[in-house]
């Protein structure tokens, strides 16, 4: 008998190959059609991605709705601006904010753990909007016009050095920065820490009666999420060349809700592919109505009427199944090999 | 080992534990009959640490464990199976086993479920299916083997044998049975008077949140009075 949930990571790590493997694919056509447009929108969906699967840590693994994750993706966005445009330096931008983010989460984390359910939902989304309205009204950082200026940065990687101006290179970077995010992220669940946060949602009042301060699991994880939020946020002003106070609004927060809900909670891929698809999807459409949103809403309407589980819950059983036969069909060539040496 | 003393506890303004004191030692199982609401599970919730007593005391082996919270009770060697067996959905058989271990503090090492795995057949056979494929009956098992697991000094145990056929009710109170053998004391809530007398060493009896009888399981004349008290 295999382990199911060993079966239910590797499905998400098939679909994290699948989903990179259509990803390099346009990418490649892209290069071939010398398109730039659509190489950038790619980008910015792949950090949208990173906001996406931290609101997945928090609700698909700890059993939190978040509605103000997009105050640690502005957070790692204005810090990251703020350095740039004092020291053109990808790592000391991608250090700093980092660094502060780590800081928010703690602070953040201290705040809204205290609570669970609803309640954990209104704090997160009153202490976003706290800050983000503290943003938009202070001077220093840009007011309601955000940071501007954020020059375009030579990125050194070991032997090579790429430009946040070519898009083709950004997003590859992008993409590396997200894939090594995912895998952290994966890894972390797989872990005995891991096993405690997925015991906390599935039976919180239980996990103490085990021996477990169930508090520092639950900070844990929600620090986790707001540095993958903090990491990715930071890319932003790369490729944009500016941040705003709407970054950490609800509309950010919100529509990273609906990402992970289009992709499947709980599955950490999902993430991935509720935000291209949701950023894809609000790019086509808004190219041909303002009322985009309405779409937008039509589609989260349907998606939690007929597919509560998102694109991944849907697919994913099928290829379980698959990988499960694959394994069997392995194990018994192995032993019919065995049994034929012997 | 387990001492409660004068111990009362509320949900509200309502009285529900009114003066309860018990003991327990090692190695003897004590069960705890009563009708329903009558204040058994608040009385485990109580020493478990889930409720917070208004008044009173509970001690472990002399150290004060009333009002502190669960985990800190875990760690002191109590452990408790909640009648309605909690298992976790999300994980397999083995996780849900060895969050029995994790817990503790100078974690046990994972061969600690070796022997349990091989005193629970049926648990090892399904190691790697997630929890939720269980039967109800197995689902106690592993409810009661994930607490063996980290080898606790008392154990509350409440309703094991609801909504479970008479063979795997045997079952599960064999394993109560080698828990007192191995040296624990075991506090059993039990609606199931027959069964459950076939294996305790003493039983109170508890009606509107006070022990209104105890006796020896093996006295005749108190089974008798028991019996006729719950009018069963």
């Amino acid at each position: 008998m295999r382990d199911r949930l060993d079966i239910s990571m590797r499905a998400n790590h098939v679909f994290f190959a699948v989903l990179m493997g259509i990803g390099l694919i346009c990418v490649a056509l892209a290069v071939a059609m010398n398109d730039t447009f659509y190489l950038r929108l790619g980008t910015e969906a792949l950090i949208l991605g990173g906001l996406a699967l931290s609101v997945d840590i928090l609700l698909g693994f700890g059993g939190l709705l978040s509605l103000g994750q997009a105050l640690y993706f502005g957070i790692g966005a204005y810090v990251s601006a703020l350095v740039l445009r004092e020291v053109p330096s990808f790592w000391l931008a991608m250090a700093a904010a980092t660094g502060v983010t780590l800081l928010a989460g703690i602070i953040g984390g201290l705040i809204a753990n205290r609570v669970r359910g609803v309640y954990f939902a209104l704090i997160t989304f009153g202490m976003a909007q706290v800050v983000a309205k503290v943003v938009y009204n202070t001077r220093e950082l840009g007011a309601s016009d955000g940071l501007i200026g954020v020059p375009v940065l030579e990125i050194p990687l070991g032997v090579i050095t790429v430009s946040a101006g070519d898009p083709l290179a950004f997003f590859l970077l992008t993409l590396s920065v997200l894939t090594i995010l995912y895998a952290a992220v994966a890894y972390l669940f797989t872990t005995p820490f891991g096993r405690v946060v997925i015991a906390l949602k599935a039976n919180e009042k239980r996990v103490p009666f085990l021996g477990y301060n169930t508090w520092g699991p639950r900070m844990v994880c929600y620090v986790v999420a707001a540095l993958v939020a903090g990491i990715t946020g930071a890319l932003y002003p790369m490729l944009r060349g500016f941040v705003s106070p709407e970054l950490m609004f609800f509309a950010s927060s919100g529509n990273a809700v609906i990402m992970v809900v289009l992709g499947g909670v709980g599955t950490l891929i999902g993430a991935l592919y509720g935000a291209v698809l949701l950023t894809f999807l609000k790019s086509v459409v808004g190219s041909y109505t303002e009322h985009h949103l309405i779409a937008i809403g039509v589609i989260f309407i349907f998606a939690i009427l007929f597919m509560p589980k998102g694109i991944i819950g849907v697919a994913k059983p099928s290829l379980e199944r698959r990988l499960i036969r694959f394994d069997e069909q392995t194990d018994a060539a192995r032993i019919k090999a065995t049994g034929e040496r012997a | 080992m387990l001492s409660i003393k004068d111990l009362h506890s509320h949900y509200g303004l309502s009285h529900v534990i009114q003066g309860i004191s018990l003991e327990v030692a090692a190695g003897e199982i004590l069960g705890v009959f009563g009708r329903n609401g009558v204040g058994k599970t608040t009385l485990l919730k109580n020493i478990a640490g889930w409720v917070k007593p208004s008044s009173g005391s509970i001690e472990l082996n002399g150290q004060a464990i009333g009002g502190i919270e669960p985990d800190a009770i875990n760690r002191a060697g109590l452990a408790i199976v909640p009648e309605d067996r909690r298992i976790f959905p999300g994980l397999t058989v083995q996780e849900n086993l060895e969050l029995g271990l994790l817990g503790l503090k100078g974690a046990k090492p994972a061969s600690k479920l070796n022997p349990v795995l091989e005193r629970f057949p049926r648990l090892a056979e399904r190691a790697k299916q997630s929890a939720t494929t269980l039967s109800g009956g197995e689902q106690q098992m592993l409810s009661l083997a994930r607490i063996m697991v980290a080898e606790p000094r008392v154990v509350l145990i409440d309703e094991p044998s609801e909504g479970l056929a008479p063979m795997i009710v045997a079952e599960i109170f064999a394993i109560v049975r080698e828990m007192r053998d191995a040296g624990c004391a075991v506090v059993l809530v039990e609606q199931n008077i027959h069964e459950a007398l076939a294996v305790c060493d003493r039983f109170v009896l508890i009606e509107r949140g006070a022990v209104v009888f105890a006796g020896a399981a093996e006295d005749d004349a108190a089974r008798a009075a028991l019996l006729e008290k719950l009018a069963v």
